[in-house]
């Protein structure tokens, strides 16, 4: 099956066809440019397992930052200010547990003193399950009086448990004091892990890379996925990795492989710490998430050396960049 | 035969084979529509080929170069949220049948089999955005929902890139205006969200029901392009600029809040997207939500930060005009 796409002559016949294309001053994108760039990108992302890569230097925490809630803002009639901004404590609350709600109101920047802010909690299907009032005045959780932040604490009321999770929107309502109304739609996840962790970790070095173990303790068997971020000691995140697996009820291990390779990219030997670590049932959507552990552990002292620096090369990503190469060479052909 | 005959016979026969030639060196593209208001793109091929057309316009014609490339058209159920079996799960069906070259609804398939050496882009507008992160941020076994409801393995190994137009990446603030149920100036009557169903529900902005939340890093390469001309009504309850339906922030695949406003001078590069990797961008258009698929208006594009339009050799600065007129669809086919 067309074994000529993966070999490396391909590469350098599109790189001199390509060169033979005169370096011109328009901006048509030239074909098979596209092809060729991903192709680069796809060689480069070969290096690293999909459930493990390296995180480049200042990079975010990326299991930090799909557990962190952001604004939602709207204008009024006609993108008239003030904005109303909606935002949650967190993405998703665990069963029985409160969320707390903010809200603000801005005009260049500036707070604006509404007369109310409240908001109604709607589930999937429209239904009010309940209400909050916001207030700025300095008691939980409010965290400071005036200064423009609003906030209500939200415990649902029982028997709305879910399952596995819901999804429920805020709808929140600003009353200016002229009159005017504005309105912002949040939300929040509810959800009811079958799955917690239970703080037990354990590391070591397998085959290169290094493996952290996470113990679970399952109440209902299901689909679970871990994930986590492995900070250096000066506090700089430097690699992450996911796995997933079906576990059954009892006390359980979850394996994390942190490809060996980030460390040597980041040249950074051990102890690492695990500064984020996130469980979620999955197997069903909306999936349940457990709310982020944050500083989980802390690994054993290794050497780079023990550390695989060998390049994974992930399989389906070279074949691509082999195949893309090959249709670059084709679309300078055909023109 | 006459020689005149044989002639005319031999260059008909040169011009097919050009033809067919072309159709086999290039990328099949397979078509990824949008939020529906109703099943007939699911159960209607002519509905879903419909959805790239208006009036004389027509998206796949001009994408595929007149048809000199092949193409497959993907219908899906687009009333239901992006990661159902209906959404998600057929259309992962249906791209690996296109690429084990099974015809779509209307019998067209893709020139090359995937076993037999093809390439494979998709061509994705509005939530077929959303959809395609779905898929392509599930596809391994370490994903939160792997293979939940379809192939996605193989649709991540078998696709060498996605392009989307007008992507609902991170949602809409129209899904949130109708879910709101509260802003009669938010118009959206006449297009595709026009009551917070099931899809609606899961395009709001907030985080509990976006697609990042639920996926990771798309394995291969979304490419992000999508329009700033605004509809009436509907474009002034949504923040930055925006196509009259999705926000800047959500077609771009920005991270941090989906509501934040950009416009084509700072609209988030390539460092700052939803997931740390698997996103470019490409460029805007002056086109509303429709035009981005319909092939209608062709019009000025203009430079994003990180965008692919390069001037006198180096990247063009953003904001920079880039064609005075060009359809999106016809940007694509100079792609490849």
């Amino acid at each position: 099956m067309f074994e000529n796409l993966k070999r490396p002559v391909v590469s350098s016949l599109t790189l001199l066809a390509l060169a033979a294309v005169p370096a011109a001053s328009q901006q048509l994108p030239r074909p098979g440019e596209l092809a060729l760039q991903t192709a680069r990108e796809y060689r480069e992302q070969a290096r690293y397992p999909e459930s493990s890569h390296v995180l480049k230097a200042g990079e975010a925490d990326p299991v930090r930052a799909k557990r962190t809630p952001t604004k939602q803002s709207r204008r009024g009639p006609e993108g008239a200010g003030p904005e109303l901004s909606v935002w949650a404590s967190a993405v998703s609350v665990e069963v029985g547990k409160p969320i707390d709600l903010f809200a603000e109101i801005l005009t260049g920047g500036k707070p604006v003193l509404p007369l109310e802010l409240s908001a109604e909690i709607a589930g999937p299907a429209g239904e009010i399950v309940a209400q909050v009032v916001y207030r700025d005045d300095g008691r939980t959780p409010d965290r400071r009086a005036n200064d423009g932040v609003w906030s209500a604490r939200l415990t649902l009321p029982a028997g709305l448990e879910p399952e596995g999770a819901e999804a429920y929107m805020v709808r929140a309502t600003a009353r200016l004091l002229d009159g005017d109304l504005r309105q912002a739609a949040g939300g929040f996840l509810y959800s009811n892990p079958s799955a917690r962790l239970t703080g037990r970790y354990r590391d070591a070095v397998r085959n290169g890379n290094l493996v952290i173990s996470a113990e679970v303790e399952v109440r209902e068997a299901g689909r679970f996925h871990l994930s986590g971020t492995l900070y250096s000691r000066a506090g700089e995140p430097i690699g992450t990795a996911q796995a997933a697996a079906h576990l059954e009820p009892g006390r359980q291990w979850i394996k994390l492989p942190f490809y060996g390779l980030m460390f040597h990219d980041r040249k950074v030997a051990g102890p690492y710490r695990l500064g984020t670590v996130a469980l979620a049932t999955a197997g069903r959507m909306p999936n349940a998430l457990n709310d982020l552990i944050e500083n989980a552990y802390v690994t054993k002292g290794y050497k780079l050396g023990v550390m695989t620096a060998l390049p994974f090369a992930e399989p389906k990503l070279l074949e691509s960049a082999s195949r893309l190469e090959a249709e670059a060479v084709r679309s300078q052909v055909a023109q | 035969m006459s020689g005149r005959r044989l002639v005319i016979s031999c260059l008909l026969a040169l011009a097919l084979f050009a033809v067919a030639g072309q159709a086999v060196a290039q990328p099949c593209l397979i078509f990824v529509h949008g939020k529906q208001t109703n099943t007939n793109t699911y159960t209607s091929y002519s509905s879903a080929r419909n959805y790239w057309v208006n009036g004389s316009a027509d998206f796949v014609r001009t994408a595929t170069k007149s048809f000199a490339t092949s193409y497959y058209v993907v219908g899906y159920n687009g009333t239901r949220p992006y990661w159902e079996s209906q959404s998600a799960g057929e259309v992962a069906n249906e791209i690996v049948n296109a690429t084990n070259g099974g015809a779509d609804g209307g019998g067209k398939r893709c020139a090359r089999t995937y076993a037999n050496g093809g390439t494979f882009w998709v061509i994705a507008h509005s939530m077929g955005g959303a959809v395609m992160d779905y898929i392509l941020g599930n596809n391994d076994a370490s994903d939160p929902n792997f293979n939940a409801n379809g192939p996605y393995d193989q649709v991540a190994a078998r696709l060498s890139m996605v392009i989307t137009t007008g992507g609902a990446h991170r949602g809409s603030q129209g899904a949130d205006a109708v879910c709101l149920q509260a802003n009669p100036l938010c118009s959206f009557i006449a297009i595709f969200i026009q009551s917070c169903d099931d899809a609606t529900y899961w395009l709001r902005s907030s985080d509990d029901v976006q697609v990042k939340t639920y996926s990771n890093a798309p394995a291969k390469t979304i490419y992000l392009t999508g329009g700033y001309e605004a509809i009436f009504g509907a474009s002034a309850c949504l923040n930055g600029e925006d196509d009259g339906v999705v926000q800047y922030a959500s077609i771009f695949a920005c991270n941090g809040s989906a509501t934040a406003s950009y416009d084509n001078s700072n609209v988030c590069g390539n460092s700052s997207k939803q997931e740390s990797s698997g996103f470019r961008n490409l460029d805007a258009a002056h086109e509303n939500h429709s035009d981005e698929r319909d092939d209608s208006d062709s019009d000025v594009r203009k430079q994003v930060p990180g965008g692919i339009w390069t001037c006198n050799g180096v990247p063009c600065a953003a904001n920079t005009t880039v064609q005075s007129s060009m359809t999106t669809a016809r940007f694509i086919s100079i792609l490849y």
